[in-house]
């Protein structure tokens, strides 16, 4: 197949595409100039997808809690050398990452980029886990959790998200539990793996001063022939109910002020593409005209003193759930609440000014052509909307897209007292 | 690209460098003040950039501001209240983006008049600060210096230096002390605010793409009178320890965070301390380092363990977040790993990881007009007057023995370690 160029002139850059016929798909964005060259590796697989039928299996298997990030740390592991050795002899820093939807494995380098990218997809395709090797992970992944633990902004989120949500498993911790780690074995591991990391559902994108021909080349002489493309892999999500599954939840541990989450679940979900980009986008403005710094609320409660710049709040969603957050620290963070619920109540026509969308759709436009300047946002940026269908490079033109008169609706749909969570983490008393 | 900066003195003690670029789709202005870190300051100085940022005599509010924030395409304004050694540095910086992507190629003389007028024209009440600004920013830092405790890890590491360094400037905290709160007023502040105007050595950046109306615009600070500049003197550097120090802590949290603080004795300036870099690096730097290997892969103790160098004051930090009952066996590899390094016991190949990591990350620096900025800032506080390509270089030729040598002078001083009675 051809390689596909697409260009903006408005952003000044250009994407390069291929899709080799083992069915992965190739993107390049050069960046002339730039000292530092990056790739990702990332897999259509993430905490959420923790129900599945394995490929080859006619029936779905319920996987451990935190099995695919169990997973992205033993890839590293290979028969001779550890793989973080020969990344570093290149002088490259390797990293890898698990979301609730993806695993992305990648590498920046400022030398020796093709042979460091010929390391990438090498230990991506080729999984080894030995019992042993398995079982000493599990000592490792049980610090990462505690550490996490101890941490009262991961708390006070997972805490909402497990009060909004009755089914979906986007309320399950990414690494898991110290407990549901142990049952993971190195059998599941490769079951996960091969269903997974098939090349059909992965994406691989490149950001640096590089060439195109050359990273082509380099893919094709390194990449795993003899993995069969599959189409889609079948997930099965149990039906989520209405409403939220209780809507306070509070904690206390180890902090200083009462940290808060006011979540309202998305139940318009299941978009796709574009439209989707367009709803998270929509919510987004509603949420920066509301709550931004230079709204109102915001400026009123941080002058009365009961909120401080911590202040914030932002829609965050995939296409089987989705949710809008407002967050910060307040030691009245049931008023905080009150006053929230409050705004909503009001006539949408009367919060939501024309004025405010106008600005902020202009500090949503900067903010964006600003992030072309780093490789590693230019990366996580495309990689997060890839696998929602939507490239990088038509991102702008969906934000310009946006109209005010959209957002009103929005608004009285999403944020209603039925799916409204309020989690609070408490300080010891 | 070869980094240069253009330094141009433009009043007593303000310096402004500019470095040209057009590989970003925007443009940085950062002003930094310098002031001593002394118990009679550091309270006022870490209020002021809270205070300052509420309000302009043009724009008085902090919503108006941000308004007019968006307004300019969204440009990013921040500060930062920190230490560099025994310097507190505050940082005033805004990033906006360049006007021929937006078809608006003033915009940059808006974000600018914004930027110098939350330094030097702040909104006023009886000619001094709004009261009520700074009685709402007071209380904001108190909730920030108790917050410290949130971040458990950075927590531990301030404990650490504190304990360490008890009887030097360093120990003192950025942002300052509760105590000193209830001192302060919107007089005794602005008092303060107009001394530090007129008597800070202060710095300013601008990367990006510029002309000479536009130097000249920045040049322009109004009708300052700069009086006679502070003298800030160079951080002691104290070699050798006098009494080993082991402080626990007692707080409700699942996993103990420990902390070593060693003296290395090797100033920032001394050749050797190209050597400390390296074997710091070689013990604790990146996955491939000798604690990584031995305390997390082999052992299974840790999630994070890490070894990092304090240019200024010379010390040398190691952390790990460990289970409580594993402290022991963890500061038993620890110390076997640095007398490895001290015997000489690492090879070649370990030397070249290691260069190769910190000169990548050092090269890195050019793909940021924030790093490019705070990297030429650090040049000048440390008065090196070295290129990146001098830098790289001089890392390169560390050679074993200086790497023996170097970490043969690292001394153990003090032991921090937070753990739970409740959770054992």
């Amino acid at each position: 197949m051809d390689i596909k160029i697409y260009e903006n002139d408005k952003i000044k850059e250009k994407l390069f595409f291929k899709e080799l016929a083992s069915g992965l798909k190739i993107y390049f964005m050069p960046k002339e100039g730039y000292t530092k060259q990056y790739a990702i590796f990332s897999t259509n697989y993430g905490s959420i997808d923790n129900i599945f039928v394995p490929i080859g299996e006619k029936k779905a298997i319920e996987v451990p809690e935190g099995i695919a990030h169990f997973l992205e740390h033993k890839l590293f592991e290979e028969p001779e050398e550890n793989i973080f050795d020969k990344f570093s002899k290149l002088g490259a820093n390797v990293n890898a990452y698990t979301n609730f939807t993806q695993t992305a494995y990648l590498f920046s380098s400022t030398e020796n980029f093709y042979e460091n990218l010929e390391l990438l997809v090498h230990f991506v395709q080729h999984p080894y886990f030995t019992d042993e090797n398995v079982e000493k992970e599990k000592g490792i992944i049980a610090q990462e959790i505690n550490m996490y633990r101890d941490n009262p902004n991961w708390r006070v989120f997972f805490n909402c998200l497990r009060a909004m949500y009755g089914e979906h498993p986007v309320k399950i911790d990414i690494a898991g539990t110290v407990e549901s780690i142990q049952d993971i074995s190195k059998e599941l591991l490769y079951k996960c793996y091969n269903t997974f990391y098939n090349p059909n559902n992965m994406v691989l994108f490149i950001a640096g001063d590089l060439s195109f021909d050359e990273i082509l080349r380099v893919i094709d002489k390194t990449e795993r022939k003899d993995s069969k493309k599959i189409e889609e892999v079948n997930r099965v999500f149990k039906e989520e109910p209405k409403g939220v599954r209780e809507n306070f939840i509070e904690e206390s541990m180890m902090t200083s002020t009462p940290l808060f989450y006011i979540g309202f679940k998305d139940e318009d979900i299941n978009l796709s593409g574009k439209e989707r980009v367009k709803k998270d986008l929509m919510t987004n403005f509603i949420l920066d005209m509301l709550f931004g710094s230079s709204s109102i609320f915001y400026n009123e409660l941080y002058e009365e003193g009961i909120i401080d710049s911590s202040f914030g709040a932002y829609f965050t969603g995939k296409k089987s759930y989705g949710h809008s957050l407002i967050v910060g620290e307040s030691k009245k963070p049931k008023e905080v609440y009150e006053r929230v619920m409050n705004l909503f109540e009001k006539d949408p026509q009367s919060i939501l000014n024309e004025d405010d969308f106008n600005r902020i759709k202009r500090k949503n436009i900067g903010g964006f052509l600003m992030s072309f300047n780093s490789v590693e946002s230019i990366a996580n940026n495309f990689i997060d909307l890839y696998f929602e269908e939507v490239l990088l490079i038509d991102y702008l033109e969906i934000l310009e897209s946006i109209e005010y008169k959209n957002l009103i609706e929005r608004l009285k749909k999403h944020f209603v007292k039925e799916n409204v969570v309020l989690s609070i983490i408490n300080p010891l008393s | 690209m070869n980094l240069k900066s253009e330094r141009i003195q433009i009043d007593n003690g303000i310096h402004l460098n500019l470095i040209y670029t057009d590989k970003f789709k925007s443009n940085l202005l950062s002003y930094y003040f310098l002031r001593p870190l002394s118990k009679d300051e550091v309270t006022k100085n870490a209020l002021l950039p809270l205070v300052l940022k509420r309000g302009t005599e043009e724009y008085d509010t902090n919503l108006k501001i941000q308004k007019k924030l968006e307004e300019t395409y969204g440009a990013n304004f921040s500060i930062s209240i920190n230490k560099r050694g025994e310097k507190q540095v505050l940082r005033f910086t805004v990033e906006s983006i360049n006007g021929d992507y937006v078809g608006d190629k003033d915009n940059i003389y808006e974000v600018i008049d914004l930027l110098k007028d939350i330094i030097y024209n702040p909104t006023l009440e009886k000619g001094y600060f709004r009261k009520d600004y700074v009685n709402q920013e007071k209380e904001n830092l108190k909730n920030r210096i108790e917050g410290r405790i949130n971040d458990k890890r950075s927590y531990a590491l301030d404990r650490c230096i504190e304990e360490m360094c008890k009887n030097e400037k360093f120990s003192i905290y950025p942002l300052g002390k509760v105590e000193d709160l209830d001192g302060i007023d919107e007089n005794i502040l602005y008092e303060h605010y107009k001394n530090v105007i007129i008597t800070s050595p202060m710095e300013i950046f601008y990367v990006g793409e510029y002309d000479a109306k536009l130097i000249e615009y920045i040049k322009d600070i109004g009708k300052i009178e700069r009086k006679e500049l502070l003298n800030i003197p160079r951080e002691q550097i104290i070699s050798g320890v006098q009494t080993k120090n082991m402080v626990s802590e007692d707080l409700d949290v699942t996993q103990g965070k420990l902390v070593l603080g060693f003296r290395t004795g090797i100033p920032y300036e001394d050749r050797l301390y190209n050597g400390l870099i390296v074997a710091s690096d070689i013990l604790g730097g990146g996955p491939n380092s000798k604690l990584f290997r031995n305390v997390r892969e082999k052992e299974s103790l840790a999630y994070y363990i890490t070894s990092t160098i304090y240019k200024y004051k010379s010390i040398m930090l190691i952390d790990g977040g460990i289970e409580f009952q594993n402290f022991e066996k963890t500061i038993d590899i620890i110390n076997e790993q640095l007398e490895e390094m001290k015997k000489g016991n690492f090879t070649e190949e370990d030397i070249e990881i290691s260069k190769k990591s910190i000169k990548s990350s050092t090269e890195s620096i050019r793909d940021s007009a924030f790093l490019i900025s705070e990297y030429f800032f650090s040049q000048i506080l440390s008065m090196d007057n070295r290129s990146l390509e001098e830098i790289l270089e001089d890392i390169d030729s560390v050679t074993k023995e200086e790497i023996v040598e170097a970490i043969s002078h690292v001394v153990l001083d003090t032991i921090y370690f937070m753990k739970s009675s409740k959770n054992q």
